[in-house]
Protein backbone atom coordinates (compact mmCIF):
# COMPACT_ATOMS: atom_id res chain seq x y z
CA UNK A 1 0.00 0.00 0.00
CA UNK A 2 1.49 3.29 -1.09
CA UNK A 3 -1.46 5.50 -0.40
CA UNK A 4 -3.64 6.40 2.52
CA UNK A 5 -6.99 5.20 1.19
CA UNK A 6 -7.90 1.78 2.61
CA UNK A 7 -9.08 -0.83 0.13
CA UNK A 8 -11.40 -3.48 1.54
CA UNK A 9 -12.11 -6.81 -0.02
CA UNK A 10 -15.62 -8.24 0.06
CA UNK A 11 -15.61 -11.62 -1.63
CA UNK A 12 -14.67 -10.97 -5.23
CA UNK A 13 -15.00 -7.20 -4.96
CA UNK A 14 -12.64 -4.47 -3.86
CA UNK A 15 -14.29 -1.58 -2.05
CA UNK A 16 -12.71 1.81 -1.42
CA UNK A 17 -14.15 5.02 0.00
CA UNK A 18 -12.51 8.26 -1.10
CA UNK A 19 -12.29 10.93 1.62
CA UNK A 20 -13.53 14.52 1.19
CA UNK A 21 -10.72 15.78 -0.90
CA UNK A 22 -8.75 13.84 -3.46
CA UNK A 23 -5.42 15.46 -4.25
CA UNK A 24 -3.50 14.59 -7.40
CA UNK A 25 -0.78 12.68 -5.51
CA UNK A 26 -3.29 10.72 -3.44
CA UNK A 27 -5.30 9.87 -6.56
CA UNK A 28 -2.21 8.51 -8.28
CA UNK A 29 -1.25 6.40 -5.24
CA UNK A 30 -4.82 5.16 -5.04
CA UNK A 31 -4.68 4.00 -8.66
CA UNK A 32 -1.43 2.14 -7.98
CA UNK A 33 -2.92 0.51 -4.86
CA UNK A 34 -6.03 -0.69 -6.70
CA UNK A 35 -3.99 -2.20 -9.51
CA UNK A 36 -1.55 -3.79 -7.08
CA UNK A 37 -4.46 -5.21 -5.11
CA UNK A 38 -5.94 -6.71 -8.28
CA UNK A 39 -2.56 -8.22 -9.10
CA UNK A 40 -1.76 -9.59 -5.65
CA UNK A 41 -5.15 -10.58 -4.39
CA UNK A 42 -6.14 -12.48 -7.49
CA UNK A 43 -9.70 -13.31 -8.34
CA UNK A 44 -11.27 -9.89 -7.77
CA UNK A 45 -13.93 -9.37 -10.43
CA UNK A 46 -15.13 -5.94 -9.45
CA UNK A 47 -14.10 -2.65 -7.89
CA UNK A 48 -16.52 -0.26 -6.15
CA UNK A 49 -15.18 3.25 -5.57
CA UNK A 50 -17.40 5.33 -3.28
CA UNK A 51 -16.95 9.04 -4.00
CA UNK A 52 -20.01 10.29 -2.09
CA UNK A 53 -17.78 12.27 0.27
CA UNK A 54 -15.90 14.01 -2.52
CA UNK A 55 -17.00 17.62 -2.90
CA UNK A 56 -14.83 18.73 -5.81
CA UNK A 57 -13.20 16.82 -8.63
CA UNK A 58 -10.94 18.37 -11.24
CA UNK A 59 -10.38 16.84 -14.65
CA UNK A 60 -7.05 15.36 -13.60
CA UNK A 61 -8.57 13.41 -10.73
CA UNK A 62 -11.57 12.47 -12.89
CA UNK A 63 -9.19 11.11 -15.50
CA UNK A 64 -7.21 9.14 -12.94
CA UNK A 65 -10.45 7.57 -11.68
CA UNK A 66 -11.70 6.79 -15.19
CA UNK A 67 -8.28 5.41 -16.17
CA UNK A 68 -8.24 3.25 -13.07
CA UNK A 69 -11.53 1.76 -14.25
CA UNK A 70 -10.15 1.09 -17.72
CA UNK A 71 -6.91 -0.43 -16.35
CA UNK A 72 -8.88 -2.63 -13.93
CA UNK A 73 -10.98 -3.81 -16.84
CA UNK A 74 -7.84 -4.94 -18.67
CA UNK A 75 -7.07 -6.96 -15.55
CA UNK A 76 -10.50 -8.55 -15.63
CA UNK A 77 -12.41 -6.44 -13.10
CA UNK A 78 -15.27 -4.01 -13.70
CA UNK A 79 -15.18 -0.73 -11.81
CA UNK A 80 -18.23 1.17 -10.57
CA UNK A 81 -18.03 4.76 -9.35
CA UNK A 82 -20.76 5.25 -6.78
CA UNK A 83 -22.39 8.17 -4.99
CA UNK A 84 -21.14 11.05 -7.10
CA UNK A 85 -22.57 14.32 -5.82
CA UNK A 86 -24.85 16.35 -8.09
CA UNK A 87 -22.55 19.37 -8.10
CA UNK A 88 -19.56 17.21 -9.00
CA UNK A 89 -21.47 15.62 -11.90
CA UNK A 90 -22.58 19.04 -13.14
CA UNK A 91 -19.04 20.41 -13.00
CA UNK A 92 -17.53 17.45 -14.84
CA UNK A 93 -20.12 17.57 -17.62
CA UNK A 94 -19.77 21.35 -17.97
CA UNK A 95 -16.03 20.85 -18.36
CA UNK A 96 -16.87 18.45 -21.17
CA UNK A 97 -15.81 15.44 -19.19
CA UNK A 98 -18.55 12.82 -19.08
CA UNK A 99 -16.37 9.77 -18.28
CA UNK A 100 -17.66 7.58 -21.11
CA UNK A 101 -17.41 3.89 -20.49
CA UNK A 102 -17.32 4.23 -16.71
CA UNK A 103 -20.00 2.38 -14.78
CA UNK A 104 -21.80 4.43 -12.15
CA UNK A 105 -24.35 3.75 -9.43
CA UNK A 106 -26.23 5.83 -6.89
CA UNK A 107 -24.64 4.17 -3.86
CA UNK A 108 -22.39 1.31 -2.79
CA UNK A 109 -25.24 -1.20 -2.46
CA UNK A 110 -26.40 -0.43 -6.01
CA UNK A 111 -22.83 -0.63 -7.22
CA UNK A 112 -22.42 -4.11 -5.78
CA UNK A 113 -25.78 -5.16 -7.25
CA UNK A 114 -24.71 -3.83 -10.64
CA UNK A 115 -21.48 -5.86 -10.50
CA UNK A 116 -23.45 -8.98 -9.55
CA UNK A 117 -25.77 -8.48 -12.54
CA UNK A 118 -22.80 -7.96 -14.84
CA UNK A 119 -21.11 -11.10 -13.53
CA UNK A 120 -24.10 -13.24 -14.40
CA UNK B 1 -41.52 40.45 7.72
CA UNK B 2 -41.50 42.46 10.91
CA UNK B 3 -41.37 46.13 9.84
CA UNK B 4 -39.36 47.04 12.91
CA UNK B 5 -36.40 44.94 11.79
CA UNK B 6 -36.75 45.57 8.06
CA UNK B 7 -34.24 48.37 7.95
CA UNK B 8 -31.64 46.35 9.85
CA UNK B 9 -31.69 43.78 7.08
CA UNK B 10 -30.82 46.55 4.65
CA UNK B 11 -27.73 47.39 6.70
CA UNK B 12 -26.50 43.95 5.61
CA UNK B 13 -27.80 44.08 2.02
CA UNK B 14 -26.20 47.47 1.43
CA UNK B 15 -23.06 46.36 3.29
CA UNK B 16 -23.26 49.42 5.51
CA UNK B 17 -20.29 48.97 7.78
CA UNK B 18 -17.73 51.44 9.11
CA UNK B 19 -15.70 51.35 5.87
CA UNK B 20 -18.77 51.98 3.71
CA UNK B 21 -19.86 54.79 6.02
CA UNK B 22 -16.43 56.43 5.72
CA UNK B 23 -16.54 56.12 1.92
CA UNK B 24 -20.00 57.63 1.73
CA UNK B 25 -19.15 60.50 4.04
CA UNK B 26 -16.00 61.19 2.04
CA UNK B 27 -17.96 61.32 -1.18
CA UNK B 28 -20.58 63.67 0.23
CA UNK B 29 -17.72 65.67 1.80
CA UNK B 30 -19.55 65.42 5.07
CA UNK B 31 -16.89 66.39 7.57
CA UNK B 32 -16.84 66.56 11.37
CA UNK B 33 -16.86 70.34 10.91
CA UNK B 34 -20.18 70.06 9.09
CA UNK B 35 -21.59 67.93 11.89
CA UNK B 36 -20.40 70.42 14.53
CA UNK B 37 -22.04 73.22 12.58
CA UNK B 38 -25.28 71.26 12.42
CA UNK B 39 -25.19 70.61 16.15
CA UNK B 40 -24.72 74.35 16.73
CA UNK B 41 -27.84 75.00 14.63
CA UNK B 42 -29.93 72.82 16.93
CA UNK B 43 -31.61 75.76 18.76
CA UNK B 44 -32.52 77.27 15.41
CA UNK B 45 -33.94 73.95 14.25
CA UNK B 46 -36.06 73.58 17.37
CA UNK B 47 -37.56 77.04 16.82
CA UNK B 48 -38.48 76.44 13.17
CA UNK B 49 -39.44 72.75 13.20
CA UNK B 50 -43.19 73.25 13.50
CA UNK B 51 -43.33 75.93 10.80
CA UNK B 52 -41.24 73.88 8.38
CA UNK B 53 -43.12 70.66 8.95
CA UNK B 54 -46.49 72.42 8.53
CA UNK B 55 -45.45 74.04 5.25
CA UNK B 56 -43.91 70.80 4.10
CA UNK B 57 -47.19 68.93 4.56
CA UNK B 58 -49.11 71.69 2.80
CA UNK B 59 -47.29 70.68 -0.39
CA UNK B 60 -47.73 66.98 0.20
CA UNK B 61 -51.42 67.25 1.01
CA UNK B 62 -52.05 69.56 -1.96
CA UNK B 63 -51.23 66.81 -4.47
CA UNK B 64 -53.71 63.95 -4.88
CA UNK B 65 -50.95 61.42 -5.60
CA UNK B 66 -49.16 62.12 -2.34
CA UNK B 67 -52.23 62.97 -0.30
CA UNK B 68 -53.59 59.44 -0.68
CA UNK B 69 -50.81 58.17 1.61
CA UNK B 70 -52.38 60.16 4.45
CA UNK B 71 -56.05 59.23 4.53
CA UNK B 72 -57.11 61.00 7.73
CA UNK B 73 -56.20 63.65 10.28
CA UNK B 74 -54.75 61.09 12.69
CA UNK B 75 -52.37 59.82 10.01
CA UNK B 76 -51.27 63.37 9.24
CA UNK B 77 -50.65 64.08 12.94
CA UNK B 78 -48.62 60.89 13.20
CA UNK B 79 -46.38 61.64 10.22
CA UNK B 80 -45.93 65.24 11.29
CA UNK B 81 -44.59 63.99 14.59
CA UNK B 82 -42.23 61.57 12.78
CA UNK B 83 -41.23 64.36 10.44
CA UNK B 84 -40.34 66.66 13.35
CA UNK B 85 -38.12 63.90 14.76
CA UNK B 86 -36.53 63.41 11.37
CA UNK B 87 -35.89 67.12 10.96
CA UNK B 88 -34.35 67.52 14.40
CA UNK B 89 -32.28 64.40 13.68
CA UNK B 90 -30.39 66.44 11.11
CA UNK B 91 -29.11 68.70 13.87
CA UNK B 92 -27.72 66.15 16.29
CA UNK B 93 -24.16 66.48 15.14
CA UNK B 94 -23.36 62.84 14.53
CA UNK B 95 -23.34 60.58 11.50
CA UNK B 96 -22.45 57.08 12.65
CA UNK B 97 -23.89 53.65 11.94
CA UNK B 98 -26.71 54.21 14.42
CA UNK B 99 -27.66 57.35 12.49
CA UNK B 100 -27.53 55.42 9.20
CA UNK B 101 -29.72 52.68 10.63
CA UNK B 102 -32.24 55.27 11.73
CA UNK B 103 -32.27 56.80 8.24
CA UNK B 104 -32.73 53.39 6.62
CA UNK B 105 -35.92 53.09 8.61
CA UNK B 106 -37.25 56.06 6.64
CA UNK B 107 -36.44 54.41 3.30
CA UNK B 108 -37.88 51.08 4.43
CA UNK B 109 -41.09 52.75 5.61
CA UNK B 110 -41.49 54.56 2.28
CA UNK B 111 -40.93 51.35 0.37
CA UNK B 112 -43.48 49.52 2.53
CA UNK B 113 -46.24 52.00 1.78
CA UNK B 114 -45.24 52.11 -1.91
CA UNK B 115 -44.12 55.74 -1.97
CA UNK B 116 -41.92 56.12 -5.01
CA UNK B 117 -38.56 57.96 -5.00
CA UNK B 118 -39.93 60.73 -7.24
CA UNK B 119 -42.20 61.85 -4.40
CA UNK B 120 -39.68 61.85 -1.63
CA UNK B 121 -36.96 63.36 -3.79
CA UNK B 122 -39.46 66.08 -4.69
CA UNK B 123 -40.32 66.45 -1.02
CA UNK B 124 -36.64 66.83 -0.14
CA UNK B 125 -36.52 69.73 -2.59
CA UNK B 126 -39.28 71.48 -0.69
CA UNK B 127 -37.48 70.79 2.53
CA UNK B 128 -34.34 72.48 1.28
CA UNK B 129 -36.28 75.52 0.14
CA UNK B 130 -38.04 75.89 3.48
CA UNK B 131 -34.79 75.47 5.39
CA UNK B 132 -33.12 78.04 3.18
CA UNK B 133 -35.91 80.58 3.75
CA UNK B 134 -35.74 80.16 7.51
CA UNK B 135 -31.95 80.33 7.54
CA UNK B 136 -32.03 83.69 5.78
CA UNK B 137 -34.62 85.03 8.18
CA UNK B 138 -32.62 83.83 11.16
CA UNK B 139 -28.97 84.34 10.27
CA UNK B 140 -29.16 87.38 7.97
CA UNK B 141 -25.46 87.18 7.00
CA UNK B 142 -25.19 85.58 3.54
CA UNK B 143 -21.86 83.90 4.33
CA UNK B 144 -23.23 82.22 7.45
CA UNK B 145 -26.35 81.12 5.61
CA UNK B 146 -24.25 79.65 2.84
CA UNK B 147 -22.08 77.66 5.30
CA UNK B 148 -25.07 76.40 7.24
CA UNK B 149 -27.03 75.53 4.12
CA UNK B 150 -24.08 73.64 2.66
CA UNK B 151 -23.73 71.45 5.76
CA UNK B 152 -27.46 70.74 5.83
CA UNK B 153 -27.46 69.99 2.13
CA UNK B 154 -24.66 67.43 2.49
CA UNK B 155 -26.51 65.53 5.20
CA UNK B 156 -29.85 65.71 3.38
CA UNK B 157 -28.30 64.33 0.19
CA UNK B 158 -26.58 61.68 2.29
CA UNK B 159 -30.00 60.71 3.70
CA UNK B 160 -31.66 60.77 0.28
CA UNK B 161 -29.00 58.44 -1.11
CA UNK B 162 -29.74 55.97 1.69
CA UNK B 163 -33.46 56.17 1.01
CA UNK B 164 -32.96 55.51 -2.70
CA UNK B 165 -30.56 52.66 -1.94
CA UNK B 166 -33.14 51.00 0.29
CA UNK B 167 -35.77 51.45 -2.39
CA UNK B 168 -33.55 49.79 -5.01
CA UNK B 169 -32.47 47.02 -2.61
CA UNK B 170 -36.11 46.26 -1.81
CA UNK B 171 -36.95 46.00 -5.51
CA UNK B 172 -33.97 43.71 -6.15
CA UNK B 173 -35.05 41.50 -3.27
CA UNK B 174 -38.54 41.26 -4.71
CA UNK B 175 -37.09 40.35 -8.12
CA UNK B 176 -34.94 37.65 -6.56
CA UNK B 177 -37.95 36.20 -4.79
CA UNK B 178 -39.85 36.09 -8.07
CA UNK B 179 -36.93 34.52 -9.87
CA UNK B 180 -36.75 31.82 -7.21
CA UNK B 181 -40.46 31.17 -7.68
CA UNK B 182 -40.07 30.97 -11.45
CA UNK B 183 -37.10 28.66 -11.03
CA UNK B 184 -39.17 26.39 -8.86
CA UNK B 185 -42.05 26.42 -11.36
CA UNK B 186 -39.85 25.94 -14.41
CA UNK B 187 -38.52 22.58 -13.26
CA UNK B 188 -41.42 20.73 -11.63
CA UNK B 189 -39.97 17.33 -10.86
CA UNK B 190 -42.69 14.81 -10.06
CA UNK B 191 -42.31 11.38 -8.52
CA UNK B 192 -44.29 8.98 -10.73
CA UNK B 193 -43.24 5.77 -9.04
CA UNK B 194 -40.80 4.52 -6.47
CA UNK B 195 -37.43 5.86 -7.66
CA UNK B 196 -38.86 7.05 -10.98
CA UNK B 197 -39.09 10.82 -11.53
CA UNK B 198 -40.72 12.86 -14.27
CA UNK B 199 -39.84 16.35 -15.43
CA UNK B 200 -42.37 17.73 -17.91
CA UNK B 201 -40.72 20.69 -19.60
CA UNK B 202 -43.03 23.36 -20.90
CA UNK B 203 -42.15 26.56 -22.71
CA UNK B 204 -39.02 27.93 -24.29
CA UNK B 205 -35.64 26.92 -22.91
CA UNK B 206 -32.82 29.44 -23.01
CA UNK B 207 -29.31 28.73 -21.86
CA UNK B 208 -30.05 30.08 -18.38
CA UNK B 209 -33.02 27.77 -17.90
CA UNK B 210 -31.08 24.88 -19.41
CA UNK B 211 -28.47 25.28 -16.67
CA UNK B 212 -31.20 25.38 -14.03
CA UNK B 213 -32.76 22.23 -15.46
CA UNK B 214 -29.47 20.38 -15.19
CA UNK B 215 -28.82 21.47 -11.59
CA UNK B 216 -32.36 20.78 -10.49
CA UNK B 217 -32.52 17.37 -12.20
CA UNK B 218 -29.23 16.28 -10.60
CA UNK B 219 -30.31 17.46 -7.18
CA UNK B 220 -33.71 15.75 -7.35
CA UNK B 221 -32.27 12.49 -8.66
CA UNK B 222 -29.72 12.47 -5.88
CA UNK B 223 -32.26 13.38 -3.18
CA UNK B 224 -34.75 10.73 -4.27
CA UNK B 225 -31.99 8.22 -5.12
CA UNK B 226 -33.98 7.76 -8.31
CA UNK B 227 -33.05 5.07 -10.78
CA UNK B 228 -34.25 7.16 -13.67
CA UNK B 229 -35.84 10.44 -14.60
CA UNK B 230 -38.11 10.93 -17.57
CA UNK B 231 -37.68 14.32 -19.22
CA UNK B 232 -40.67 15.04 -21.42
CA UNK B 233 -39.97 17.78 -23.96
CA UNK B 234 -43.29 17.61 -25.81
CA UNK B 235 -44.17 21.06 -24.42
CA UNK B 236 -40.98 22.73 -25.58
CA UNK B 237 -41.80 24.69 -28.75
CA UNK B 238 -38.31 24.94 -30.21
CA UNK B 239 -35.49 22.52 -29.60
CA UNK B 240 -32.48 24.08 -31.23
CA UNK B 241 -28.94 22.75 -31.09
CA UNK B 242 -28.29 24.58 -27.81
CA UNK B 243 -31.27 23.00 -26.07
CA UNK B 244 -30.44 19.60 -27.52
CA UNK B 245 -26.85 19.97 -26.35
CA UNK B 246 -27.95 20.86 -22.83
CA UNK B 247 -30.26 17.84 -22.72
CA UNK B 248 -27.41 15.62 -23.82
CA UNK B 249 -25.19 17.12 -21.10
CA UNK B 250 -27.90 16.61 -18.48
CA UNK B 251 -28.20 12.99 -19.59
CA UNK B 252 -24.45 12.51 -19.21
CA UNK B 253 -24.41 14.14 -15.77
CA UNK B 254 -27.32 12.02 -14.52
CA UNK B 255 -25.47 8.93 -15.69
CA UNK B 256 -22.48 10.01 -13.60
CA UNK B 257 -24.73 9.85 -10.57
CA UNK B 258 -25.61 6.29 -11.46
CA UNK B 259 -29.09 6.92 -12.83
CA UNK B 260 -30.62 7.20 -16.30
CA UNK B 261 -32.47 9.83 -18.29
CA UNK B 262 -35.30 8.88 -20.59
CA UNK B 263 -36.14 11.61 -23.08
CA UNK B 264 -39.71 11.56 -24.30
CA UNK B 265 -41.85 13.73 -26.51
CA UNK B 266 -39.27 13.59 -29.28
CA UNK B 267 -40.77 14.94 -32.47
CA UNK B 268 -39.37 14.44 -35.96
CA UNK B 269 -37.77 17.88 -35.86
CA UNK B 270 -36.08 17.18 -32.51
CA UNK B 271 -34.82 13.83 -33.75
CA UNK B 272 -33.31 15.63 -36.74
CA UNK B 273 -31.62 18.24 -34.53
CA UNK B 274 -30.13 15.69 -32.18
CA UNK B 275 -28.72 13.59 -35.02
CA UNK B 276 -27.34 16.68 -36.72
CA UNK B 277 -25.56 17.57 -33.48
CA UNK B 278 -23.50 14.44 -34.00
CA UNK B 279 -24.17 13.23 -30.48
CA UNK B 280 -23.54 9.62 -29.60
CA UNK B 281 -27.11 8.43 -29.20
CA UNK B 282 -26.25 4.78 -28.63
CA UNK B 283 -26.39 5.28 -24.86
CA UNK B 284 -29.43 7.60 -24.79
CA UNK B 285 -32.88 6.33 -23.89
CA UNK B 286 -35.51 8.07 -25.96
CA UNK B 287 -39.18 7.47 -26.72
CA UNK B 288 -41.61 9.45 -28.77
CA UNK B 289 -44.43 9.38 -26.23
CA UNK B 290 -44.50 9.84 -22.48
CA UNK B 291 -46.45 6.63 -21.89
CA UNK B 292 -43.76 4.60 -23.59
CA UNK B 293 -41.21 6.48 -21.52
CA UNK B 294 -43.00 5.49 -18.32
CA UNK B 295 -43.10 1.85 -19.42
CA UNK B 296 -39.36 1.94 -20.10
CA UNK B 297 -38.70 3.70 -16.79
CA UNK B 298 -40.54 0.98 -14.88
CA UNK B 299 -38.29 -1.68 -16.38
CA UNK B 300 -35.33 0.11 -14.76
CA UNK B 301 -36.84 -0.50 -11.34
CA UNK B 302 -37.90 -4.03 -12.19
CA UNK B 303 -41.58 -3.27 -12.71
CA UNK B 304 -43.88 -3.47 -15.67
CA UNK B 305 -47.36 -2.41 -16.66
CA UNK B 306 -49.73 -5.31 -17.15
CA UNK B 307 -53.33 -5.53 -18.23
CA UNK B 308 -55.52 -6.21 -15.23
CA UNK B 309 -57.45 -9.45 -15.24
CA UNK B 310 -60.96 -8.45 -16.17
CA UNK B 311 -62.78 -10.72 -13.78
CA UNK B 312 -60.92 -9.46 -10.70
CA UNK B 313 -60.84 -5.71 -11.16
CA UNK B 314 -63.32 -4.70 -13.81
CA UNK B 315 -63.00 -0.98 -13.20
CA UNK B 316 -59.30 -0.64 -13.60
CA UNK B 317 -57.76 -0.89 -17.01
CA UNK B 318 -54.08 -0.74 -16.17
CA UNK B 319 -51.91 -0.71 -13.12
CA UNK B 320 -48.24 -0.99 -12.35
CA UNK B 321 -47.49 -4.34 -10.83
CA UNK B 322 -44.38 -5.99 -9.65
CA UNK B 323 -43.07 -8.26 -12.30
CA UNK B 324 -39.94 -9.88 -13.48
CA UNK B 325 -37.10 -7.51 -14.30
CA UNK B 326 -37.30 -6.84 -18.00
Amino acid sequence: MKGTIPILRLGGTLLATIPTELRDRVAQDFQDDILTALEERGGARGVVIDISGVETVDTYVARVLADTGRMAKLMGARTVLVGMRPEVAATLVRMGYSMEGVLTALNAAEGLALLRRRAR
Amino acid sequence: MDPRIDHRRYMKTLRLDEAELRARRAFFELTDEDLARLAALRPFAERVTDAIVDDFYKLILSQPETKKFFPDEAAVRRVKKTQREYFLGLFVGRCDLAYVEDRLRVGAAHDRIGLQPKWYLGAYRKYMQLICDHLFAELKDAGNVRDAFESIEKLVYFDAALAVDVYVAAKIEALERHQAAIRELSTPVIRVHDRVLLLPLIGAIDSHRAEQIMDSVLLKVSEAQARCIIIDIAGVPVVDTKVADSLVKTTAAVRLLGAEVILTGITAQVARTIVQLGVDISTMHTQSSLSEGIELALTFVGKSIQAAKRSRSPNRSGEAKSGKRA
